[in-house]
């Protein structure tokens, strides 16, 4: 002790009293008296159930014989040699003065029941022993810590100077919707709800999300070619799902809308997909709180569209395709509730209309629930996305299949028909919609893009419900080029998308 | 003052010795009475009396000891109650005492300081 005190004198650290080791070694003091109490009540428990042990032995074995030929006490210093009758026969001490008469067996019941009570006994004794021991340890550690000679542990710090460099990185992650930064990206959002955090974001996530890229390549191409048939097949209506996606998404306020195709794709790397319109990217990150949307895609070099809109709940991305997540937010459902509402389309798979609140898993599953023929049936796997059906853009990356879900309810189920064909291929597919397949050609068509974002007003009823997911997965870029194209000139005036005009044509 | 916080304090280091041994009573009653349950009314109980073992009849054994048990608890009670009592008495008086003794200081003080 002497020679802390003199040590910390000599640090200079004047303040410390000392009172202070004192009173720590005081503690220890204390602490290990407790752990040695306990130590020696714990042996003494022990012994008293070794006891019980050999006396059930005895008890065992007692009645085997009728009498059996010992050597009696006699008085403290002698032995006489006698016999032991009535061997099945016991005086047990109950406790408190009380004594039964019983035969071995139900003596040996009540030793075993005083057994219990040892053991409970012994048990609380290692539990405190060990707390004690616990807290004799950390108030070590903490002597150490804070005692000034000891030096083993150091305090470090490390001031952050420059801090969007730091939060560039993010960026990126944040864009990859199911990418896990989701919390770096909610933090920069909240930092900056600007654009600087979007773009920070971007850069950051792409490295995980290159990650995740590689992981879901596998899973979209497979879909992908899947999806190439379909959309083969329906390649206008896709186009106008996108299209009308498109101007969902952008209605709401870049609320994580992107072009269906992209962000679809991009769902899971969305950096990997350098050009997305309207740089709704936002919408992919897992982060529900996300509200900016910022063009992921912009940190290529591509004009850049910042949303920012008021706070509200981010799409809810789950994953209805395989890696995609439906991204659910609170304003797109009330987009589609409206559209629902006029368009009273089919049910189909808009559950996730239904009750958006999601404040727990079990909620998840219970919104996104396909409602098929009227009927709702939880979904297998929320992974699955039937968002497909709904969602114009084929990729169901997590903003994909947030708009698809806005889709399908904004949309009536005209395109369920369509949806229906298509929702199951898409739902694999969306999540591939390869983002590297598609992405080269999105780039170029971003570039032609000049980033004018086109707001889409909620969906109008014309719009079909985007429930076709797989034909605009191969074709978003397709898709997004015309949606540029015909979109750009016309805006909100007349938008419908090819898919809802398929739809209303199938009708 | 010193004098009256010891007699306190006396009193609540009493208080509570009768408490742990009532505590063990207790313990010891409850293994007495489940064991009881234990035993059907083929054994027969008997009760250590001094140097005698008097047979007693099982549900009088067994309402006996919860009779006993009973008493225990209401003992700890008010043991429990007289505890609480002394110790803030014994607070008050210390309380008391350290006042006094400020006193005593300053008006040394004072004393020096005059001096």
């Amino acid at each position: 002790m002497a020679s802390v005190h003199d040590q910390m004198a000599a640090n200079g650290k004047v303040k410390r009293s000392k009172d202070l080791p004192r009173g720590v070694e005081r503690l220890k003091e204390e602490h290990r008296k407790v752990v040695k109490d306990c130590r020696s009540q714990i042996e003494h428990w022990k012994k008293v159930e070794n006891d019980y042990d050999s006396l059930q032995e005895r008890l065992r074995t007692l009645p085997d014989k009728l009498s059996y030929d010992i050597m009696v006490p006699f008085g403290p210093l002698a032995f006489m040699p006698g016999k032991l009758v009535h061997t099945n026969e016991l005086t047990v001490l109950l406790g408190d003065n009380w004594f039964a008469k019983c035969s071995a067996k139900q003596a040996d019941g009540l030793v075993e029941h005083r057994k219990k009570h040892v053991k409970n006994t012994l048990d609380d004794l290692q539990k405190v022993m060990k707390n004690f021991q616990n807290r004799a340890d950390f108030t070590d550690d903490l002597e150490k810590l804070t005692g000034a000679d000891t030096g083993d542990f150091v305090d470090i710090r490390e001031d952050v100077i420059n801090e969007e460099e730091v939060t560039k990185g993010k960026h990126r992650l944040a864009h990859k919707p199911n990418s896990k930064p989701k919390l770096e990206y909610l933090l920069e959002l909240e930092e900056d709800e600007k654009k600087e955090g979007d773009e920070e974001r971007k850069t950051g996530v792409l490295s995980e999300e290159e990650l995740w890229a590689r992981l879901d390549e596998l899973e979209r191409e497979e879909e992908l070619q899947d999806e190439r048939y379909r959309l083969d097949s329906t390649d206008t209506n896709g186009e106008d799902t996108t299209s009308s996606s498109e101007e969902e998404k952008e209605a709401d306020g870049g609320s994580g809308v992107q072009v269906n195709g992209h962000q679809k794709e991009n769902g899971w790397v969305p950096t990997s997909i350098p050009s997305q319109m309207n740089g709704t990217n936002g919408s992919h990150p897992e982060d529900e709180d996300e509200e900016e949307e910022c063009d992921e895609e912009t940190g290529n070099g591509l004009p850049t569209i910042y949303f920012s809109h008021t706070a509200e709940f981010k799409k809810v991305r789950i994953n209805t395709g395989k890696n995609t997540t439906l991204k659910f937010s609170e304003r797109n459902e009330q987009k589609a509730q409206a559209k629902r509402k006029k368009k009273s389309g089919k049910s189909n798979g808009h559950s996730p209309h239904e009750s958006y609140k999601i404040t727990s898993p079990a909620d998840i599953y219970r919104v996104f629930v396909d409602l098929v023929n009227g009927e709702p049936i939880p979904r297998k796997s929320i992974l699955k996305s039937r968002s497909r059906e709904n969602s114009v853009c084929s990729d169901t990356s997590e903003s994909s299949t947030a708009d698809f879900e806005e889709r399908r309810a904004a949309f009536g189920r005209s395109w369920s028909h369509d949806d229906a064909t298509y929702s199951d291929t898409s739902d694999g597919i969306t999540e591939e919609e390869s983002p590297t397949g598609t992405s080269p050609r999105a780039n170029g068509r971003f570039e032609a893009f000049t980033g004018t974002v086109i707001e889409k007003d909620p969906l109008p009823s014309s719009i079909p419900h985007l429930t076709i997911a797989p034909p605009a997965l191969p074709t978003i870029p397709e898709r997004k080029l015309e949606e540029v194209g015909p979109e750009a000139p016309q805006e909100p005036p007349k938008r419908i998308s090819k898919f809802k005009a398929t739809r209303l044509h199938q009708k | 003052m010193n004098r009256v916080l010891a007699r306190c304090f006396c009193y609540v280091s009493k208080s509570m010795s009768a408490r742990q041994k009532l505590e063990a009573q207790l313990t010891e009653n409850n293994i007495v009475k489940e064991e009881l349950t234990m035993l059907d009314s083929q054994n027969t109980v008997y009760k250590l009396i001094g140097p005698v073992l008097v047979k007693q009849d099982l549900d009088e054994a067994k309402a006996t000891v919860s009779k006993r048990l009973e008493y225990i608890n209401g003992e700890i009670q008010r043991y429990e109650t007289v505890l609480k009592e002394m110790e803030r008495k014994s607070e008050q008086h210390r309380e008391v005492l350290s006042s006094l003794q400020q006193e005593y200081q300053r008006a040394q003080g004072q004393a020096v300081g005059k001096a």
